[in-house]
Parts: structure tokens; C-alpha cells; sequence
């Protein structure tokens, strides 16, 4: 869902830029707190782990492709200002060493596939904090990571509307609708893996992701 | 490094590298939602001026030197990962340096 060079007029991927220049801003004044020393570990494999999973289109409607965000997932496991910074570290890798967005779009890129999947990320996380996690986590927190994707989609076109970037001939609502049509499908895949994962940390390494039955929320 | 922080970043890493330079082989070559939908309403061409970064090593996820074979495609997924990685540990070793001390209680609060 990279936004690619060329798309977005000045002033919207300028006060994008902006969003999200003051969104990783707060996130890097509180990150310090939040990281325990198995926390940078954990931080730098997930980035990693992300980015290769972005490698990874698989097929969805015929002649479509799509591939997972990360940043929902990365909002569960860190919490948010942790999630975003990995979310921007990625996204910045991909723009600048492989061409993977438009360098212009790295704030609107952040944004839809960093800010806001890791705050609907980080309001589940919660759920998967208390001492014993149901199924109730995992149903709740697979349609959060399809929100999350429809919520990014939705943005990204009206960016590209902003910016003139759609047709005269198109309406807003079509184009809405075709996109988040085809999101609908890759942000299923996205909450169900995402709960997968989630689960395989769950069992891994609970106690530096959630606490142990931890009451306060840390996300 | 505690034995503890060791194997999560050797168990992440190996399914990092496990994915993106094996299992990305096999992604669908397709055009990712956003394309296919720029495509469909006939939006797919660049109406401005933008700023892209050159293909200095890597065109799109292969490296140029082995071409868009399974070499250079699992090469872009392991200089990728490691290099997303080592910024990440870089960085979070420098905000931890950071840390207030007052606020060092976050790994008790977690086992209370």
C-alpha cells in the first residue's frame, strides 16, 4: 500500500510529513521509558521480521496482490510509540534503499501503514495483558487488523484525491469503494495473521511483551 | 547479552531471513492493492513532480549484480532485514541510554 513517487501533491504530502514528523517526534521522547533491556532486542527482530513479511504478495483477487502492513501487529507487541518508530525505520529502508514508496509520500506511507494500524494495534494490546487471554483477544483483535488496514486504505485515497491524483470522471465514493473492496481481503489476511503471531509471542515471550498478568497498561 | 536476548533475536532473525530471502521467492508478482486499484480507475500515472530514490544496489527487491533471480531477491531480503535490525538495535540502545532513571520500574511493574 506504498504510496509511490509522484502521487501526492506539495501541500498534502507536506502537512503529511508534517502528521507524521510530529507523531515519531512524541514517539521518540516516551520510547526510552518503555524499552527494558529485552525490549531493543525484541524490537530490532521484529523490524526485521516485518520488513521480510512485506517481501511476501500473495495473491488475492484475480491479477491482485497484497501483503502485510505490520504496523497493527508491531502496535500489539510494542505498543504505539514503540511500533511506530519500527514502522518508520522500515518504511524509510524501503524508500531509500529500494524504491518502495515515493520519498516525498514517507509521511503519508507512515501514517497509513505506521500511525494508524499501531494505535488500533496498541488498543487491543490490553486484552492480550490480562492473566489469561480467551478467545474473545483473538476475535476482537482480528477485526481491529481489518479496520486497520480499511482505515489506512481510506486515508490513502483521499490523499490521492487531495492531490488530484484520481480522475475527474472517478467519484470519491467509487474509488472508495474499489479500494477498500480489495482491502477488505488483504486486511482479513492481516488480522488473522497478526493473530497468529501474536499468539506464537504469547507463548514465547510473554513476560517482555505483555508482563505477566501486568495491570497497568504499558502500550 | 543475556542468554535470554540472545535466542529471541536468533529464533527472530531466522524467521526474518527464513522469509524474506526464501519464502518472498514464492510472493505473487501481481500488483499490490493499491496499484491494482490505481490501474482500475485509471490513476496509475505520476501527475507530479516526486522524489525517488536511485536504484543503487537494488532494483525493487533484487540486487541488481544477481538480477531477479531466487539470488537476488533473497540477497535484498537478508541486506533488507539486517539492515532494518541493526538501525533498530542501534536506536534503541541510544533512547535507553536515555531512559530516566526514575522510570526504571517498568520490569518490576510487570511481575507484580
Amino acid at each position: 500500500m506504498h504510496i509511490a513517487s509522484g502521487f501526492l501533491s506539495p501541500p498534502v504530502w507536506g502537512a503529511m510529513a508534517a502528521v507524521s514528523g510530529a507523531a515519531m517526534a512524541g514517539s521518540l521522547a516516551v520510547a526510552g521509558r518503555r524499552l527494558d533491556e529485552r525490549k531493543v532486542p525484541l524490537m530490532g527482530v521484529m523490524g526485521a521480521f516485518i520488513f521480510a513479511a512485506q517481501m511476501v504478495n500473495f495473491p488475492i483477487l484475480p491479477g491482485t496482490s497484497g501483503h502485510l502492513g505490520g504496523g497493527f501487529l508491531l502496535g500489539i507487541l510494542l505498543g504505539a510509540p514503540l511500533g511506530i518508530i519500527v514502522m518508520a525505520s522500515i518504511l524509510v529502508v524501503q524508500s531509500l534503499v529500494f524504491q518502495d514508496g515515493g520519498i516525498e509520500a514517507l509521511g503519508a506511507n507512515i501514517f497509513c501503514m505506521g500511525v494508524i494500524p499501531c494505535l488500533l494495534g496498541a488498543a487491543v494490546r490490553r486484552l492480550w495483558m490480562r492473566p489469561k487471554v480467551g478467545l474473545f483477544a483473538d476475535v476482537v483483535t482480528a477485526i481491529a487488523g481489518i479496520v486497520g488496514v480499511l482505515a489506512g486504505a481510506t486515508v490513502v485515497i483521499l490523499l490521492l484525491s487531495w492531490s488530484a491524483s484520481l480522475p475527474g470522471s472517478v467519484s470519491l465514493g467509487h474509488a472508495l469503494g474499489v479500494m477498500n473492496f480489495v482491502h477488505l481481503f488483504i486486511g482479513i489476511v492481516e488480522g488473522l495473521v497478526s493473530v497468529a503471531v501474536v499468539r506464537f509471542v504469547l507463548t514465547m515471550r510473554r513476560e517482555a511483551v505483555f508482563g505477566v498478568g501486568a495491570k497497568e497498561a504499558i502500550g | 547479552m543475556s542468554a535470554y536476548n540472545r535466542n529471541t533475536i536468533i529464533v527472530g532473525l531466522a524467521a526474518a531471513l527464513l522469509v524474506g530471502a526464501v519464502v518472498s521467492y514464492f510472493a505473487s508478482g501481481n500488483p499490490d492493492g493499491l496499484e491494482k486499484t490505481q490501474e482500475d480507475l485509471g490513476a496509475a500515472d505520476a501527475a507530479h513532480q516526486g522524489l525517488q530514490a536511485p536504484p543503487v544496489a537494488f532494483q525493487e527487491y533484487s540486487l541488481t549484480w544477481l538480477g531477479e533471480g531466487f539470488w537476488g531477491n533473497a540477497a535484498a531480503g537478508v541486506f533488507g532485514s539486517l539492515l532494518v535490525m541493526a538501525l533498530l538495535l542501534g536506536l534503541g540502545r541510544l533512547l535507553r541510554h536515555k531512559r530516566p532513571e526514575a522510570d526504571a520500574g517498568d520490569s518490576s511493574a510487570m511481575t507484580s
